[in-house]
């Protein structure tokens, strides 16, 4: 695995790529607020904001298949984790399961919960899919984020390759001695690996802490490349902003 | 043996009577001496676990003395002063994925000018020509991650090279390379102004870089004279664990 496995279609182009970071990450914001607020079965204002998100898509050059399988997979967990609301809910039963009914009001609330899912993490994946991961931690120092947080992230996205290439070494260090298969001893053995893993990454993160130190370091990283969100970016939240603003308030006349 | 005289006026690096211990372990330095001249290239040698990377890290303040004293021009080290000492010591470590930590070498070569308090055009432009001048130039966008082991030293090196420093302190720098990787990195620091200490078990680069060595083993300084008298005296190699060139 690769750098580029993440920032694959992060240099597509597109009017996107061309706003500060900044404003690709509040631009996400904006429209799982709007998600947030509709109200369970406003359809029309759902399908609309869905087709918002699709519309982003298509102007950011993320090919579709792409982008729908990079939300299949967030999607079919809050579907898993919102099935329950299903039968749960009380209202005027629409079938039966065994000693279980599904209601109409628990169909509402099942899909309104995906509606507002779908909107939210389509927006996210267009948000990792047009910006490149360390664009991405920017744009959380731009908006004043904590620095120890900012830091974190931009220094596991480049030890994160280290460290599977580390857990693949030691997998194979294992592997060559006959690690023993099955479940049991399989657990025991991953166990181990993450152990190890975890005690020579600690140790590597005293090391490059001093790397750090030694070359000046004084707990704030500065930016090479800072992206502030300038008018032209700000604009355009502006903008989304009241394109979600009018879909609400569409929904709540 | 050198020992240093109390202050001397022309010393880069002064070590004095330095000794360390690691919380809950031995000494790993006891009683190190010797100071360093302007120019000076020298090499420390010695056997695993001898305390060689102990006193590279005392040189910029990573480490501070638990007794005797060092100064670099100077000016001795200790938490009020490392920041100085820094900017006048480079230091390279001996695992070069430790010194990479950013998402590009560019951003990589650009934090010690940042630090320093450089804007972000200047530090792009010296992180620039630090890289034109290991000829990694074309590696300004890359990740550390896709350079080869001998890229990655040299980009390694780039990131101290950029801050100018005028002690130059290396831990290992051929270590884990590949002959061609080797001789690129022994042709580049030969060819380097810079005063320059480096911890190796490579005799051989250390033969073609450096003219005096300091001998370490069982956490003391054994020996300070000229590294061909040492390459010389084979017995001695052999006595403390280092096998000369053939």
């Amino acid at each position: 695995m690769g750098f580029h496995h993440l920032d694959r279609y992060a240099d597509a182009g597109g009017p996107l790529a061309r706003l500060a970071p900044a404003a690709r990450v509040l631009g996400v914001v904006v429209i799982a607020l709007g998600a947030a607020l509709l109200p369970p079965g406003a359809w029309p204002q759902m399908t609309a904001l869905l087709l918002l998100v699709l519309l982003l898509a298509v102007l950011a050059r993320v090919p579709l298949a792409v982008f729908a399988a990079r939300a299949a997979a967030p999607l079919a967990l809050l579907a898993l984790a919102s099935a329950a609301v299903l039968v749960l809910a009380p209202g005027e039963p629409l079938a039966r399961l065994g000693p279980l009914a599904l209601t109409d009001a628990g169909l509402q609330r099942f899909t309104a919960a995906l509606g507002r899912g779908a909107a939210a993490v389509g927006a996210g994946v267009l948000l990792v899919s047009t910006t490149r991961f360390p664009e991405l931690v920017e744009a959380l120092r731009e908006l004043r984020l904590p620095a120890a947080v900012t830091a974190a992230l931009g220094l596991a996205y480049r030890y994160l390759y280290l460290l599977t290439d580390e857990l693949e070494r030691l997998r194979r260090a294992a592997a060559s001695r006959n690690a023993r298969r099955g479940s049991a001893p399989r657990r025991r053995l991953l166990v181990a690996l993450a152990a190890s893993a975890f005690t020579r990454s600690y140790a590597r993160s005293e090391r490059v802490h001093r790397a750090m130190l030694a070359r000046g370091y004084t707990g704030a990283l500065a930016s090479l490349r800072p992206h502030p969100l300038e008018r032209g970016s700000a604009l355009a939240v502006a903008g989304l902003a009241g394109v979600v603003a009018g879909i609400v308030a569409w929904a709540r006349l | 043996m050198t020992q240093p005289q109390a202050a001397q006026a022309d010393a880069l690096l002064e070590v004095h009577d330095l000794a360390y211990r690691y919380p809950g372990a031995g000494w790993a330095l006891e009683g190190v001496s010797f100071a360093l001249r302007p120019g000076e290239r020298v090499a420390v040698l010695g056997p695993n676990g001898a305390g060689k990377s102990t006193l590279l890290l005392h040189l910029n303040g990573l480490l501070l003395p638990e007794r005797g004293r060092v100064l670099v021009q100077g000016l001795e080290v200790t938490e009020h002063t490392a920041r100085r000492v820094r900017a006048a010591v480079g230091l390279v470590f001996q695992d070069a994925d430790d010194q990479l930590f950013l998402p590009s070498l560019l951003e990589d070569v650009a934090f010690g000018p940042l630090n320093e308090g450089r804007t972000p055009a200047e530090a792009t432009a010296l992180a620039r020509a630090a890289l034109a001048e290991l000829g990694l130039e074309a590696f300004a966008e890359r990740a550390a991650h896709h350079l080869s082991g001998g890229e990655r030293r040299l980009a390694a090196l780039a990131t101290v090279l950029v801050m100018r420093p005028r002690l130059l302190v290396l831990d290992e720098p051929t270590g884990a390379l590949d002959a061609r990787a080797r001789q690129r990195v022994v042709h580049l620091l030969q060819r380097r102004s810079e005063t320059l200490l480096l911890a190796t078990h490579d005799l051989e680069a250390a033969a073609a870089l450096c003219e005096r060595a300091l001998l370490i083993d069982e956490h003391r300084l054994v020996a300070d004279l000229p590294l061909p008298t040492l390459l010389a005296d084979r017995e001695r190699l052999q006595r403390h664990g280092l096998l000369a060139p053939l």
